[in-house]
């Protein structure tokens, strides 16, 4: 039951692509007050320190305070991440590690980042290498009190690279996502898979796969599926052959028994269905 | 080495029994599993309730003869495709000279759904060729209608007679005609109501969310799902090999849901698709395998507005 609830809430890692600003500091708003509530610090990460959100956030009476005692903060893009703004995932995850080991040991409960990152994905090879961080980032939140909100320009990106990005994160307001694959905690596996997975995603899926780097244990890579509401011969197809190139069994694990009946049906060697209640 | 009748012959022995009492069957069906099994053939008989409990007591007590259940195997074409491909493989890796099997369908194949399984009977001539197989496939013309007799002789090369002859069938029609012909579909009474859902080019999720759609809890939810699973292979098939406009039906009946995907294309080029996996690439023959594995029912029409599948979860209308 604990698990499935931590499923159904994934810690918050959202991915929020916008058109407008304003709609962007609408949510850095909501984001700064749910941190100052629940005793996190809270930071707003920008290329333009001095952009409109931030002025925006400057301006609340709330993040002057908060800001005055150390609990919140505008803090520039550069001091986050390389000044090449190309990212190199360890490095970045031990970066927010530290930041968030520092907010602890201020007696905050934990960190909160809204940050602006459409810089960092806009070419192909930086859109790579940044969604490779970001299941990495996501693997940590699942363990570690660090929350982020991942804001893109989406008329910046185009559609394309949003849905690419979109889909790594367990939550995102773009619409007619299909699917996602996010981190879950270690005890419920490797990945956790949502949403619906055909041929019209297929190429993506296989993209996600790739760029998340899974590392089975025991022979196993354990899939949490509980939110999956379809997948067909392909996927499964696919999933096998991924957990086969790293030297174990796909293991799904859902509450759905057609993929159960499919697997037999094409007798796929190296994956398991375990249908769960 | 082979025995009997199909001694010399290379692949598959396919032949029909037409009996009109027991006595006939018996006198066809006794001496042929008694060959095979005084020849140490594998041999195997798939028959009914009935006819099997007849055939049991005709045989001499312990006769190395294996009895499979009847109903379980004809459950589905592309099931029993399966799983006596399977049969056919385990005993032929296990050094038989020769298979002997005597089978007989579920008098419910005669009605509504006799168009696959007509395609069935007419497809096994080539799923089965690879393997030194004789079989029979009986049929009480007593209940079986003549429509259906028709299709047997088309799709058996030969009948075995009670006198112990085999006469070659002189409608037979080799598999790869006969499969690209029409069977004459019989219209499910839910299809007189309007659809519940008509969706024109809808992508593979919007088809797969408009049969959840029909699901008021009248089907076992694992046959829902499979018939999404189904649905969504279709649509897939339509858009990426098919002619626009792909049309998605869904009917919602009281104790099935129904559904037909349509597009303007001539459907799929191999006649043997659904009833076989695809082995030679066909686009989409997967697709269309796993939904002959999944569905009830499935029909398949080819007409001068293009090519239209119907598919059937929970209990098929069958006339």
């Amino acid at each position: 039951m604990i698990s499935r609830e931590r499923q159904a809430v994934p810690g918050g890692h959202v991915c929020w692509t916008y058109d407008d600003p304003e709609s962007l500091a609408d949510q850095a708003e909501r984001h700064l007050a749910a941190s100052l509530a629940a005793g996190e610090r809270f930071w707003y990460i920008t290329p333009q320190p001095s952009d409109q959100v931030a002025e925006r956030l400057r301006a609340l009476p709330d993040f002057a305070a908060a800001a005055r005692r150390g609990a919140a903060a505008v803090v520039p893009l550069v001091a986050t991440y390389s000044p090449e703004h190309v990212v190199d995932p360890a490095t970045q995850v031990a970066a927010y590690a530290a930041a968030t080991d520092e907010a602890l040991a201020a007696g905050h409960t934990g960190l909160r980042v809204v940050a602006e990152a459409t810089e960092l994905v806009r070419t192909p090879a930086k859109l790579d290498v940044f969604t490779r961080y970001e299941h990495q980032i996501d693997r940590y939140m699942r363990t570690r009190p660090f929350a982020a909100m991942c804001a893109y320009h989406r008329p910046t990106l185009g559609d394309r690279a949003v849905t690419e990005l979109a889909c790594m994160h367990p939550q995102t307001n773009v619409e007619g996502l299909l699917f996602r694959l996010y981190a879950v905690a270690p005890e419920d596996g490797h990945a956790a898979l949502a949403g619906e997975l055909d041929m019209s995603n297929h190429e993506l899926f296989r993209t996600a796969l790739d760029r998340a780097d899974l590392r089975p244990t025991d022979g196993e890579l354990v899939l949490s599926a509980a939110d999956l509401r379809f997948l067909d011969h392909r996927a499964l197809t696919h999933l096998a052959e991924y957990a086969r190139q790293r030297g174990a069994t796909a293991v799904l694990r859902t509450p759905r028994s057609s993929a159960a009946r499919l697997v037999d049906l094409l007798e796929l060697p190296g994956v398991r269905v375990e249908v769960t209640p | 080495m082979r025995t009997g009748a199909a001694a010399g012959h290379h692949g598959y022995y396919h032949e029909a029994i037409r009996y009109a009492s027991d006595d006939e069957l018996l006198a066809v069906v006794v001496p042929f599993l008694l060959g095979g099994a005084e020849a140490g053939e594998p041999t195997f008989v798939a028959l009914g309730e009935r006819t099997g409990g007849l055939v049991r007591s005709a045989l001499p007590a312990g006769a190395p003869v294996q009895f499979l259940s009847g109903g379980d195997v004809y459950a589905r074409p592309a099931g029993a495709i399966r799983s006596y491909r399977q049969l056919l493989a385990e005993q032929l890796a296990a050094g038989a000279g020769q298979i002997r099997i005597v089978g007989e369908m579920p008098p419910a194949s005669f009605g509504a759904t006799w168009d696959w399984w007509a395609r069935y009977e007419s497809a096994i001539n080539h799923a089965y060729d690879e393997f030194p197989l004789w079989s029979m496939c009986a049929y009480d013309t007593r209940i079986t209608p003549p429509w259906v007799m028709a299709d047997v002789a088309r799709t058996h090369p030969r009948f075995a007679t009670a006198d112990g002859r085999h006469v070659p069938s002189p409608t037979w029609t080799p598999p790869a005609e006969y499969l690209r012909e029409n069977r004459p579909i019989v219209a499910d009474p839910a299809q007189a109501q309007p659809p519940a859902v008509e969706l024109v080019d809808p992508t593979a999720a919007e088809a797969r969310a408009a049969v959840r759609k029909a699901d008021h809890g009248q089907v076992p939810v694992d046959e829902v799902e499979d018939l999404v699973v189904a649905v969504s292979e279709i649509v897939t098939n339509a858009l990426r090999h098919g002619r626009p406009p792909v049309r998605l039906r869904v009917w919602a009946g009281d104790d099935r849901i129904l559904a037909t995907v349509s597009d303007g294309g001539e459907g799929p080029g191999d006649p043997f698709c659904g009833l076989l996996p695809a082995s030679d690439g066909t686009p989409g023959g997967l697709g269309v395998w796993i939904t002959y594995q999944s569905c009830n029912h499935v029909t398949w029409q080819r007409g001068d507005d293009g090519f239209v599948l119907r598919l059937t979860a929970g209990n098929t209308y069958v006339g």
